[in-house]
């Protein structure tokens, strides 16, 4: 005997009139991977301060429950407050993190050539360094067309800009990629 | 991948999907995180302590004064709704048992406009 799932819409419903708690905390269990990884991407690997901002972003998300409208997926109305509160921490912190190699200097391939790592996963290490050289907007519209698998008309909603700003950002985003790893080009 | 209209057959592009599959396929344990979240939710709202018991004294004090103010309305007023609701006089027994409706109701209702509040 299998109990139907309860969806993230009837757990939404309890919390809200109910108050239940328990409901709630299933939401958080539910998407604090994706929520925290988004994070992870967003702070350059910074897992402390993502933590922290994941934190944030579920306790703002339990105040605004009861203006949740179902329009959008939870997930991404989770991933808009997500990146609304990564960028306050930004502005409080006046700076963004930034490698202490983000000079513009194209990475080398010499990792690909060490014995315990694939081609690809060395050019995965290489990417996840390079993207530390995007401008946070950049880096953000990457990581919600990329990673998180959204749509250019979602990721604008999560990044409250037109979508056309988001295919730009993702244009030059790749553009910056590329100078940085253009040894990984195969005509190279 | 979502990105329609940009150039979507190089190599970066599928060094971009191949990463973005790792990120969906990395599960970050949760290792409470979900417990801190939870405990660190805002408490539910509750009356202040002294509340309750002043909303009962105030409608204590009201009815005692009303009382007082006009001793014969409530009881003419009460003995004509319920001989029109019964349709004869009351007993004591009637008049025991609707008391502690009427009691009962009372106290529902602030209860229930206190936790609303």
């Amino acid at each position: 005997m299998s109990s139907t799932p309860v969806s993230d819409a009837q757990l939404i419903a309890r919390a809200v009139v109910q108050d239940d708690r328990h409901a709630f905390g299933e939401l958080v269990r539910r998407h604090q991977s994706a929520v925290r990884s988004t994070l992870r991407r967003l702070t350059g690997g910074n897992i402390a301060q993502a933590d922290d901002l994941a934190q944030e972003t579920f306790l703002l998300a339990y105040r605004n429950l009861k203006s949740f409208r179902q329009e959008a997926k939870f997930s991404t109305w989770l991933y808009r407050i997500a990146y609304n509160v990564f960028l306050a921490d930004a502005r409080k912190i006046k700076e963004l993190p930034m490698p202490e190699d983000a000079d513009g200097e194209p990475v080398a391939v010499a990792d690909a050539t060490a014995p315990s790592l694939s081609r690809q996963a060395a050019l995965s290490v290489d990417l996840e360094r390079a993207m530390l050289v995007l401008s946070e907007p950049e880096r953000a519209a990457i990581v919600q067309c990329y990673h998180n698998d959204l749509s250019h008309e979602e990721a604008a909603q999560v990044l409250g800009c037109p979508v056309g700003t988001v295919k730009t950002h993702i244009l030059r985003a790749k553009q910056k990629l590329k100078a940085r790893l253009g040894a990984w080009s195969p005509q190279a | 991948m979502n990105t329609q209209d940009v150039d979507t057959a190089d190599w970066l592009d599928a060094a971009l999907e191949e990463a973005g599959h790792e990120h969906r396929a990395a599960y970050v344990a949760d290792d409470g995180f979900t417990a801190r979240v939870v405990g660190r939710l805002p408490a539910a709202p509750t009356l202040p302590a002294w509340r309750r018991p002043v909303i009962v004294l105030l409608w204590l004090l009201a009815g005692a004064g009303a009382f007082v103010t006009l001793p014969g309305a409530f009881d003419d007023a009460f003995r004509s709704s319920v001989a029109l609701l019964l349709g004869h006089r009351m007993g004591l027994a009637d008049f025991a048992v609707l008391l502690a409706l009427f009691g009962a109701a009372a106290w529902t209702s602030l209860v229930y406009a206190a936790r609303a509040n």
